[in-house]
Parts: C-alpha cells; structure tokens; sequence
C-alpha cells in the first residue's frame, strides 16, 4: 500500500515535470514576434468598431452567425486581432478572425481590414465590395478618398481617424456619432 | 441535503463587502484571461478618443497602470466552461488550477483553495454577480444550491489569496467570483437538453432573452436536472439522487448615458436524498438591483442592493442517533455602495461602505442545536484602497478594510501589493495581506445533541482565526502563443478552530482557537496555443501545511481536524477543433491523497488520477451536440472522506451524458 502510494506520487510528479518542461520548451521554440504597438492599438480599434457601426440583419448569414472580422493581405496583427476579440461577444455573437489572401475568398464578413500589401488594388477591392454591406478599414494612403470608409491616420504618433461616411451609408452601414464626432470626415474623389 | 458529517463530533469541526464590480478582479480579467495580451487588455478599457491620444510608441509600456491584477487569479471562460463538458458550477471551477475541488458523494462537495478544504470548509469567499452566496451557519458554501444556466455564465474569476481589503472577512484562502453575461449578450433564444447514467440522469434548460424597449434588455431562464445515486467504497448504492429547478431572469438597462441598471432574480428548489436515510430539501431565491453611475472618465460609483433568501431542511445522522431534520431559514439583506476616482496621474482610490443584516432562524433536530434559534446579526464595513504609480511601470496599492460583526468587533484586514511591469508581457508581484475568518453559528451557538445534555457545543468566546499572507508572482507571454503564471506563497495562521474538554466533567467538549501554523505552495499554470486548432493547459500546485498545536495548548483532534488536503496536484487539458466542424476536448488531472482526520489519528484517501473528455460536433453554429465522459479512469474512485465512519465513504462513478443545444 505505502509502495504504492509513494509509486503513484512519484508517477504524478514526473508527469507534471514532463510535460510543464515541454510546455516551456515549445512555447520557447514557437515564439514569435508580436505585433507592434501601433498594430495592437488598430486591432483594439477594429475591436471597438464592431460596437460603434449598426450592420443590417442580412449582412449576417443567421441569428447565430458569428462576427467576422477579415484582414486581406499581408497580415500586420500577429495575434493582437485574436487578442481583442478573446472571449468577447456583440449581441450574442462570437467573434471570428479570417484572414483572406484574395477578395474573391471573402463569404461572410462585418469588417475588413485591407492591408498595405494591397495599396496597389484598392479601387478593385472597393469596387468588389459594392453592394455587401462590409465596412473597409485600412491604413493605405488615400484610401478613404478611394471608397475605404475608415482610414486609419498616422500624425505624431499617434492614431488618427479618417471616416467616408457617405462610402459606409452606402453600404447600408450607420456608423455612431460617437466614431464620427472624433473623427475627421471626407468623401470619395471625383 | 448530506450536511451530516459536518456536525459529528469526529469531523467537528461574517459578513462581507462584496465588491465585485470594478475592484482589484474585474478590470485584470481582461489582461489576465487566457494567454491574451497584456497590453490589449488594457488598451480595451480606452475610449476612442483616448486609443486616438494614445502615443503608439509608448504603448508597449501600459497605457494604464493595470494589465493585470497583482494578484494569483485565474479567469475561466464561457468558452472554456463549454468544452470541458462540466454540467455543474463544482465541475466548472475544476478548471483553476489554484483551487481543490473534491466531491463528496452525489450532491457535496470540498472546494477550497491553499488548503483547509474540510467538509466545513469556511476560507473561500465565494460571489454570484456580487451576491456573496456563503450561509453563517458555518462560513462555508452549500454548493449544490449554487446554480445557473451555465450557458449565460460570462466567466468564473479565482483568486486564491487572501482578499480581505476588498471583500471582506471569510475572503482569507481566496475568493471566487462568478459573473452572469449582461442580457445584451444573450438576446434569442436557447435549449438545452440531455441525459446519461448514472451521475446526470437528465437536465433540461432554456432562455430567451429580447428588449424591453430600445436600450433595455432582459432575459429569462429555466433549468432541471435529476443526478443518480453515487456507491459505498463497498460498491453498494448510496441512496443520494437528487434533482434541482432554477429558473431566474436579469434585465440590463442602458437607456440613460453614463448610467447602467441592472435587476435579477433566481428562483430554485431541490430534492435530497441522503445516503443515511431520509430526504431533504433546499429552496430559496434572490433578488438583486444595481445601479452603476459614470460621473467621468476618471470617476464612478455603484450602488447594490439584494435580498437573499435559503431555506434547508437537512437530515442530520450523527453517533446520537437517527437521521433528524434540522431545518434552517436564513434571510440576507445587503447593501454596498463604491466609489472609483482617478485622483491625478499617479493615484487611483477606490472606496466604499456596505452594511448586511441576517436573520437566522433553526428549528433544530433532535440531535443537533443552534443556540439561540434564531439570530439577527448586523454587519458594517467600509474600504479605502490608493493606487499609486511609485515611477513608471511600478505600481504600489495599499488599503484596507474596516469591518464591525456581532462576534467579535471591529476587524481589519489591510494589504499592500506591489506590481512590476517588466515589459509589456511581463509582470512581477509581491503582497502582504492580513485577512480574517471571523466566527460562524457553528463555531459560536452549536449544541450537540441538544442544549440540556450538550456533549459538544461552540463556544460564545470563540475568536478571530487570522491570517498574515506573504505572496510573490510573475506572470507573462511566452511568444504568441502560450503565456504562464507562477504564484508562490507564504501563509501564517493564528487562533485556527481546535477542540477542547472541559476539567473533570470532560463534557462539553468546545471549540477553542489552540491551533497555529503556516502553510506555503506555489501554483503553476500555463496555456500554449499549438496551432489554431489546438490548446494545450498545464496546471500544477504545491502545497505544504504545517498545523500545529499551540504551545501549552491542546486540540483533541491533534491539529488534524481543520486540514484535507492534497500536496500536489496537477492538470492537463487539451482542446483541439477537427475538420467537420468537430470539437474533441480532454481534461486529465491527478491529486495526490489527502491526509484525513480520524478521531485524532491521521487517515488517507488515496491518490488518483482522473480523465473527462467531450466530443462535440456544431453541424450548423446554431446547433450543437455533445457526448461527455467523466471521470472515464475507474469505474468509481474516492475523492474525500473516510471509510470506516459516519457517513461512509462514499465513490464517485464514471459517467457519461449527452447534450444536444440549440441557440436562435
């Protein structure tokens, strides 16, 4: 019984040992690098659009459906997205991250960030987009002016809003005067 | 109800602020939870005007001086509760690896953290949307009453420690504290339901929750379930079946800026067998209102007030005879006020005020006593905490609590806690608290078997056990993908529970405070995020108890009395999503044996290593069906008590139930 006993504890422990000792290794050998600051910061921004901006009923596919929030291209977030939404719910929903590397990919989605890696496409993109009711954030240059209804804005370091409303009434999206008032507004170009 | 152990002679063997709301717990959640980032944590507490203020480049040094609280909490999600496959809130809290969940038989349960975990367990304070839901019969909580849709659970805080600054006396080993979703967050409807053998026979339950007018949310909630017998070491039936409904609601109303009001309500009632013989029943209901006021950014304030009602009817078998019914109705009147202040830069105050009023009414059984039968006791307490940014990244909080109670007077419980933000994924804390576990009915009024011929009785002088509490922790992201806490801790006990003899006559034996000792441990958690689909959870505690008599003192039980408790303990969960939308999840966790007390002599309950696991498939998001193994390693396997005594033993079986849910 004693032998026993003591067997199982020794048993119990080398396990524990074993496998926290392989936990530590392989996080250690997985590391990456986070995002940066400035990425941890957009993806809280992303985060807090989702509650600032009223999508229609059908932009989702069911009551159940979950929030989407997509990045096209070139991902900038490392893990900062999964972090912003971890564990939160809107209205009952749960929060997904997609990340799509075409625009042709994207099925159901409520926002869309549109990484630098797609300056060169942005006219396409938006054009795609028309008619989804899908609000477009990116840090592009010019791309609030190009039908993106949020840019994000970068002056003295620190974040800045540019918002195409008229883009996002558009789309059938109604963005909070809480978003706008702080936000410098503009339309689309010609 | 199977409270009969905790009034035997061999087993022999308040009043609280609950805070819950923006204190030391729920702003660190955020950072603290499940391997998040630190910084996002708290960068989520900003508005956008102030994420727009925000100089990016600095933000890796915190914008706000708490990512995470300096304190041992652990957070268990929604997410997490689901896949493990618990069915019970003393399931779901086997998910923190800082506590001892050990159950009993079919309906009790030993939960406790940093040790002391008896079936009179009384150094956990434990909170259901800051509704403090411990009995002052003896400091402890009926768990087979705490109960909710488990669905609607937002997440369970743990903290072992003591956090007697905040919430009070009985807040000494740790303090639980379990939030509901707000309304807004469960609009639609939802059912659930399912059955197995032999521990969840089958459960039923369903919300719906809609808007009142724009702004105004609520929702309502029913729920059954009916659990089979547990066996005898022997493998003989144990007669403890029982079944239990709940039903409740909760209406969030946001209509008016800066304010958020908040109404809830449970109704439940249960049936207990007990394997002795005899049935009991439990019933009771709350209700709850708080209103929450932002003054500004830097300032805001919370108004609580419940009312809290329990009725138990449990048979008590002791040596002095057959099972009796002691029947007890308790009544809990509760008001907190708080107040939140951003002072300047460098100081943050919380404080408040809180006053309860209980009225205790036992209508005893034959064998069992409370004197007086019935007891109104009053509770007045209030709080001032200061954090204070020292230089940047180091954060010092100090504070305390002053609380007046019945039994003993004015009690304090101040602590100083230091926080250290090494780097934005890195943070080091130390503490040094004093709690109390001030006296419970037990401790004070019990007369056993009755007041004429009292052969064990509490005693009206029984004083203050104290706590001074020593800690130390770091806890950080590893990389992207896995994050690990370490918390040690030192802990020092004075005037704990001991039981004396009177001179000559040896009858009435009484509870006196002989025992002191320390006690030190560590907890270990860590999460690894291996790929997207697949989670891996280690958890591991250590912990050691040196109990003793004092000197020149005596303690008929040998200073075994007040202890249960595993050394060691050690967890491992795996959660992995496969193709088709299947969920396969396992939970794998070891507890070194207990060391029990047996009329003075130390007994044991053996080692075990135990294995639940959930298979789970959601064809479309709205529906989902699960089947769940428990405790899958043996066929029945001891988790506490002993063998030989009143009541016996009993096993805990393996079980399996399925579940099919379907939201809209």
């Amino acid at each position: 019984m004693r032998v026993r006993q003591s067997s199982d504890t020794f048993a119990g422990l080398a396990l524990v040992l074993a496998t926290l000792l392989s936990l530590v290794v392989s996080a250690l050998a997985n590391s990456t690098v986070a995002a940066s600051p400035e990425y941890q910061v957009k993806a809280v921004f992303l985060f807090n659009f989702a509650q600032f901006v009223e999508w229609p009923p059908q932009s989702f596919q069911d009551a159940a459906a979950p929030f989407v929030i997509g990045v096209l291209g070139t991902d900038p977030f490392g893990s900062a997205l999964e972090g912003a939404v971890r564990g939160e719910t809107l209205n009952g929903r749960s929060f997904v991250i997609e990340r799509y590397r075409s625009v042709t990919e994207i099925r159901h989605c409520q926002i869309l960030f549109i990484s630098r890696s797609e300056a060169a496409h942005v006219e396409e993109i938006s054009a795609a987009l028309v008619g989804h009711s899908i609000l477009t954030v990116s840090d592009i240059e010019g791309s609030a002016q190009g039908g993106v209804m949020i840019r994000f804005v970068a002056e003295s370091n620190r974040i800045r809003l540019r918002i195409n409303a008229d883009a996002a009434k558009a789309a059938g999206l109604s963005i909070s005067s809480k978003l706008l008032r702080p936000a410098e507004l503009v339309t689309s170009a010609g | 109800m199977d409270r009969r152990r905790m009034f035997e002679l061999r087993r022999t063997v308040v009043c609280l602020l609950l805070v819950p709301i923006y204190g030391l717990v729920c702003r660190n959640a955020l950072g603290a939870a499940d391997g998040g980032s630190v910084s996002i944590g708290a960068l989520k507490q900003l508005s956008i005007e102030e994420l727009m203020n925000l100089d990016v480049t600095s933000v890796s040094k915190q914008p706000e001086p708490y990512g995470q609280a300096p304190a041992a909490i652990q957070v268990i999600t929604q997410n997490e509760i689901r896949r493990s496959g618990a069915s019970s809130i003393p399931e779901a809290l086997r998910l923190a690896d800082n506590l001892d969940v050990a159950q009993q038989n079919s309906h009790d349960w030993s939960i406790s953290a940093r040790g002391f975990n008896t079936a009179l367990a009384n150094k956990l304070l434990v909170l259901i949307d800051g509704r403090t839901v411990y009995t002052p019969l003896f400091s402890g909580v009926f768990w087979n009453v705490q109960d909710y849709l488990l669905k609607d659970i937002d997440r369970i805080e743990v903290i072992s420690g003591p956090g007697g600054t905040l919430w009070g006396a009985n807040a000494v080993n740790g303090v639980i504290n379990i939030s509901s979703k707000s309304a807004k967050d469960t609009q639609g409807g939802y059912l659930e339901a399912g059955g197995g053998e032999p521990g969840l026979k089958s459960f039923a339950g369903v919300r719906y929750g809609g808007t009142l007018a724009p702004d105004i949310y609520f929702r309502a909630y029913g729920k059954y379930f009916d659990r089979g017998n547990e066996v005898y070491a022997n493998g003989n039936n144990a007669s403890d079946s029982w079944n239990m409904r709940q039903g409740g609601f909760r209406v969030d109303s946001y209509a008016s800026p800066g304010n958020v009001l908040t109404v809830q309500g449970d109704l439940y009632g249960s049936d207990l067998n007990v394997a002795a013989g005899g049935a009991g029943s439990s019933s009771g209901g709350n209700v709850l209102g708080r209103w929450s006021h932002v003054i500004s950014d830097d300032s805001n304030t919370s108004l609580q007030l419940y009312y809290d009602r329990t009725h138990l009817a449990d048979p008590i078998t002791n040596q002095f005879g057959t099972a009796k019914v002691l029947t007890d109705d308790l009544d809990t009147y509760d008001l907190d006020f708080q107040h939140h202040i951003r002072l300047n830069e460098r100081n943050r105050v919380a404080w408040g005020l809180g006053y309860r009023f209980t009225h205790d009414v036992v209508d005893p059984a034959q064998n069992l006593t409370f004197l007086p039968p019935t007891l109104n006791r009053n509770l007045y307490s209030g709080f001032v905490q200061d954090e204070v940014m020292l230089v940047k990244d180091l954060f010092f909080t100090v504070g305390t609590k002053l609380e007046h109670n019945d039994y003993t007077g004015f009690e304090w419980e101040p602590s100083g806690r230091l926080q250290w933000n090494i780097a934005a994924d890195q943070m080091l804390w130390s503490a040094v608290s004093r709690a109390v576990r001030t006296p419970s009915r037990v401790d004070s009024d019990l007369r056993e078997p009755n007041p004429l011929t009292t052969i064990l009785a509490g005693d009206s002088g029984f004083k203050s056990e104290t706590l001074i509490a020593y800690e130390l922790g770091y806890r950080a992201r590893l990389g992207s993908k896995a994050s690990a806490s370490l918390s040690m801790f030192y802990n020092d006990y004075d005037n704990v529970r001991s039981l004396s003899y009177t001179p000559i006559t040896i009858v009435p034996l009484f509870f006196a405070n002989n025992l002191a000792g320390d006690t030190y441990g560590a907890e270990l958690s860590m999460d690894y995020q291996i790929i997207d689909q697949w989670r891996l959870h280690g958890g591991y505690d250590l912990l050691r108890e040196r109990i003793h008599v004092k000197s020149g003192a005596f303690d008929l039980e040998n200073a075994l009395n007040e202890t249960e408790d595993p050394q060691h303990q050690f967890s491992l969960r795996s959660s992995l999503d496969l193709p088709r939308h299947i969920e396969l999840d396992g939970g794998l966790r070891w507890v070194d044996k207990l060391i029990a007390n047996n009329n003075g002599v130390p007994a044991t309950v053996p080692s075990y290593f135990e294995l639940d696991v959930r298979l789970g498939w959601r064809p479309v998001p709205k529906l989902e069906f699960a089947i769940v193994g428990q405790n899958l390693l043996h066929a029945r396997h001891p988790e506490y008590g002993l063998v030989s005594t009143i009541p016996n033993r009993e096993d805990i079986q393996r079980s399996v139930y399925g579940k099919v849910s379907y939201g809209w």
